[in-house]
């Protein structure tokens, strides 16, 4: 009972709910120019809540994360410009639906998906933490090395008409993200000594050039076409269609959870492997990625999933999983928190009135993203001859603000035009963009795996979790021949 | 219809011949992928004077994805040859596109990837916009009070609220010594 | 932009003007200098350490000069945004670096850099000094380092790292040089990752920034053998320096630290260089950084001006020594 006071008084504070509503807000906002990403409003937050009380600062910061997760999604659906990397799977059928006049929906059925998912994720981090904190720290380089393979074989499903130009793609997303320094021995690997390359291809110029930047330029390559008006006055979500994508946003979550879980992986894998699971077990798997709403839920659930098991690892054991979540530590430390089974035992309390806060969070997004469709939308409304301009101007200041560098604006034009040249053409960008995030993680746990064990391979085989995810790989694998077959004896 | 289905019923109109995307994409892709193995991989790609294992090899990863690209560039040329994909009707609106329209966003794209240092953020902005509202053919003058104060509004935004520095154009500072 | 902001420029001038006037208890000699917003360049980008750190310091150096403002400009291990510096322009008046082991490490290893490393700057003052710790798992049968050279000579050990060119790479590095060893070096891409490797056992060893290890020390998950600076850590008593605990292993000289301190380019105003050091030494005796440094393991800085030029002089050498014998230098 005197913790439960004690819980009370530390979390039902003006400043506490407040902060949750600011943070919410900025993540959302932020979260949605691209360019600008909520690691980045993170940061730039981070030297504001120095004076504020550690329970507060840390909500102020979770808060922006849980909006910038969401936030993400709402440019990706009205220009096809994902705000955040993970909203890239997104854009997938939200924009088609945005380009049918669907938008409404396609924003309904995302923020509704991420309230669902960040609860589960919320719900997860509170009661099963130490569970999966246990399982994280099982997994040593082998087990990621399966978990990547596994990764690996949604490519496949992401790639619209033609997999043999999904996989070209993907192996071209691969070879551009061997640019850089070698991470094992630091020789330079494709760099043409160029210092901007020694880091590796910036991500954010990538991720924009690849999907926004293809619709600035097919539209000054092609007539004006009239306007179409998107209609956010349109349809909204209902009740019904939102139901029936219940069980997908469920599964995504419990997905975005176990990859949230484990350090290093990250939101934009737990979004694709959702929308891959939904779409090969879907009745409607052939409307995916030309506007269906389950594809929309599946990706935002998995996205969202992510960010509350991503504490897990931090407030558990001490141990950040991304960039976010590592500023977050630096929070804690700042106001003289450790995060780990030690904070469990000396400020249990504390822990709870963060947990209350984090709930509360889900249902101010739910506010804050109502609010935020009913203004951004207005964007669907613009004609494209005015829009297209300014799109471009945000894509490029937000490329410069990465790095405060022209070079990754360059960068980004060009693969602007490699993302044109590819929809000219039937290649999909998706794949493309997997093979660039997955192909170093597959490498690094690789060589990882094999320098731990100086060379004996075994150790691949090590252990149930390795077991489990190498089956998921062979089955992902064969199910998708399958299907080929199947195709193809119904072609013949 | 999972692996290739770019191919499928024929009918002879609307087919594209032997020489089509899929086949020259590949034919492309092809190329591209034997100069990256043979060439770029062996140049550009420095070994370190010892290593643990064979696999841990800097050219282990960008030679699998070369050998990929190269093989599945071979079967989409050979699938293009086989079966002619169809025409798309996407491709009507892009015939007869004026020539001005082009240019002036390719204008815009360089003043934004060359010259951002030089004119600033919201120099750029500002001419790179009007450019391309150009290109539209919009005339109503309101129009290109936007185009002015967008990147005005926009830069300040970030800078200021966002605290996101942005160059103000290394132009402008020469002119303002003077 | 500067016409624009004329007038919220003026005021911020008064600002600070009264703020040095004040701390110079008077002696006020309206010197121009800050006159526009201070910029302090973090050359990694945000969210790690050096970001974290150089945040506090401009927040609490704003609060005496005029307004900081922190700009991120990885690359390169962080030699982009040094070189950009070293190269001075307008601006670089009020241009400051976070730098830190990068600065030295990153010119022993990257080929064809336009600047020098020690020459080219102007050198303030070294704020913020980290320890390293060696640990090994709570598994591992190593309960000194004595023990662990041993074995390493026997065996093949490994150790992790947040990455190629990291100073805690490079510590280990160090370490195998001196101690003759041939440990394994397994790069991850950041701590967090790294982390869980070593607390698992897949690793044997690393040479981590105390404030990411110390909670795991703390609840017995990881053992400290020993600590990388000269002097014993308070945070950590009783566990050895590595001089005292790796004597007759060749780990006499062994030091390494992770330190952050603001450099400048070498034409920065004179006015500038004193008006900053008064700053650094007012906030850095205040409670506000003494109460900060604790929650990072970490102590105050000391070396001053020249003193701070002769440090990274002496790192530089030791770290190109290292690159050169682990053919790091590329």
């Amino acid at each position: 009972m005197e913790n439960i006071s004690e819980v009370l008084t530390l979390f039902l504070s003006i400043d506490n709910f407040m902060a949750i509503a600011a943070g919410v807000l900025i993540g959302v906002v932020v979260g949605a120019i691209p360019g600008l990403t909520a690691t980045m409003a993170v940061a730039l937050a981070l030297p504001f809540t120095f004076s504020m009380e550690p329970v507060t600062a840390i909500l102020l910061l979770v808060g922006i994360y849980k909006g910038g997760m969401y936030g993400g999604s709402i440019t990706a659906i009205l220009i096809r410009t994902p705000g955040s990397p993970a909203a890239a799977c997104t854009l997938l059928d939200g924009y088609p639906m945005a380009q049918q006049g669907q938008a409404k929906k396609a924003l309904k059925t995302a923020l509704y998906s991420s309230v669902v998912a960040d609860l589960i994720s919320n719900v997860a981090l509170i009661f099963f933490a130490a569970y999966l904190a246990k399982i994280a720290l099982n997994f040593g380089p082998p087990e990621y090395f399966w978990l990547i393979c596994f990764s690996l074989t949604i490519i496949v499903s992401v790639s619209g008409n033609s997999a043999i130009k999904g996989l070209i793609a993907a192996g071209l997303g691969i070879i551009i993200s061997t640019i850089g320094l070698d991470a094992v021995y630091g020789t330079q690997r494709l760099t043409f000594d160029n210092y901007n390359l020694m880091d590796r291809v910036s991500f954010i110029p990538l991720l924009i050039g690849l999907f926004a930047i293809p619709e600035v330029i097919d539209f000054y390559t092609s007539r004006v076409a009239p306007h179409i008006r998107t209609a956010v006055s349109g349809a909204s979500l209902t009740w019904k269609e939102f139901k029936g994508s219940l069980k997908t946003v469920i599964r995504g979550s419990v997905i975005g959870v176990i990859i949230g879980a484990i350090p290093g992986t990250g939101a934009t894998s737990a979004a694709f492997i959702s929308y891959s699971e939904a779409k090969r077990t879907s009745p409607r798997k052939d409307n995916f990625g030309k506007g269906e709403v389950e594809g929309v839920a599946a990706a935002e659930a998995g996205n969202n999933g992510v960010a509350g098991a991503t504490l897990i690892p931090l407030l558990s054991l001490g141990i950040p999983g991304d960039v976010i979540t590592a500023i977050i530590l630096g929070a804690f430390m700042i106001h003289g928190l450790t995060p780990g089974p030690v904070l469990f035992q000396e400020n249990l309390p504390l822990v709870y009135a963060l947990f209350c806060g984090i709930l509360v969070s889900s249902f101010v997004l739910v506010f804050v993203g109502n609010a935020a469709i009913r203004y951004f939308s207005i964007i669907a409304d613009i004609p494209k001859t005015i829009l297209l301009p300014i799109v471009l101007m945000f894509c490029i200041y937000g490329a410069y603000a990465v790095n405060n560098s022209t070079f990754d604006i360059g960068l980004m034009l060009a693969f602007g035009v490699l993302g044109f040249l590819f929809n000219r053409t039937g290649v999909a960008a998706a794949p493309f963009l997997i093979g660039f995030i997955l192909g170093p993680m597959f490498e690094d746990n690789l060589r990882r795996t094999l320098l731990i064990s100086k060379g004996d391979p075994t150790i691949f085989f090590r252990g149930p979790i390795a077991w489990v995810f190498i089956m998921l790989t062979v089955a992902s694998v064969a199910f998708a021949f399958r299907r080929y077959w199947i195709a193809r004896r119904e072609q013949a | 219809m999972e692996l290739s289905d770019d191919q499928s019923t024929h009918t002879a109109n609307d087919e594209y011949g032997r020489l089509n995307p899929n086949s020259l994409l590949g034919g492309l892709f092809f190329v591209v992928s034997l100069v990256f193995l043979f060439y770029v991989i062996p140049n550009y790609i420095n070994l370190p004077p010892y290593m643990q294992h064979p696999l841990l090899s800097p050219r282990f990863l960008p030679q699998l994805a070369g050998w990929l690209v190269l093989i599945l560039a071979f079967v989409l040329m050979v699938n293009g040859l086989l079966y002619p994909p169809k025409r798309e009707e996407a491709d009507e609106l892009r015939q007869g596109v004026p020539v001005l329209r082009q240019v002036l966003m390719l204008a815009a794209g360089a003043i934004y990837a060359v010259f951002f240092e030089q004119f600033g953020a919201i120099g750029s902005g500002i001419f790179a916009s009007v450019l391309l509202f150009m290109a539209s053919g919009l005339k109503s003058a309101w129009i290109y009070v936007l185009a002015v104060l967008f990147p005005v509004v926009v830069s300040l935004l970030f800078i200021h609220v966002l605290n996101v520095p942005l160059p103000v154009g290394t132009l402008w500072e020469a002119l303002l010594q003077f | 932009m500067i016409e624009l902001f004329g007038l919220r420029l003026k005021r911020s001038v008064l600002g600070a003007v009264t703020a040095v006037s004040l701390a110079c208890g008077g002696l006020a000699q309206a010197e121009e200098w800050p006159d526009d917003n201070i910029r302090l360049v973090v050359p990694y980008s945000a969210g790690g350490t050096t970001d974290l750190l150089s945040r506090k310091v401009a927040d609490l150096l704003q609060r005496e000069l005029s307004t900081v403002v922190v700009e991120n400009r990885p690359g390169a291990g962080s030699t982009v945004a040094t070189g950009q510096l070293a190269r001075g322009g307008r601006g670089s008046d009020h241009m400051l670096l976070m730098a830190s082991p990068g600065h030295t490490i990153g010119a022993s290893l990257y080929p064809n850099l336009r600047y020098d490393p020690v020459a080219d700057f102007a050198f303030i003052r070294n704020v913020i000094n980290i320890p390293n710790v060696m640990v090994v798992p709570a598994s591992s049968p190593y309960n000194t380092v004595a023990e662990f050279v041993e074995a390493a000579r026997e065996q093949q050990l490994s150790f992790s790292s947040p990455g190629i060119g990291s100073s805690i790479h490079m510590s280990g590095e160090l370490f195998k040089n001196l101690t003759k060893t041939q440990l394994v070096h397994v790069p991850f891409r950041g701590s967090g990752e790294a982390l869980p490797a070593l607390l698992a056992g897949d690793v044997d060893v690393a040479f981590e920034n105390m404030p990411t290890v110390y909670p795991h020390i703390q609840s017995g998950k990881l053992k400290a053998l020993a600590v990388t600076t000269p002097q014993e850590s308070e945070f950590l008593p009783g566990v050895p320096t590595m001089q005292q605990a790796g004597a007759g292993y060749g780990l006499e000289d062994y030091e390494t630290s992770a330190w952050f301190g603001l450099i400048a380019h070498k034409s920065f105003p004179e006015s500038g260089l004193e008006k900053l050091e008064l700053a650094l030494e007012k906030i850095m005796s205040g409670d506000d950084f003494q109460n900060f440094l604790p929650q990072f393991g970490a102590v105050a800085g000391e070396e001053v001006g020249e003193d701070f030029r002769a440090m990274v002089k002496s790192e530089l050498a030791k770290w190109s020594e290292v690159a050169e014998q682990a053919n790091l230098k590329r």
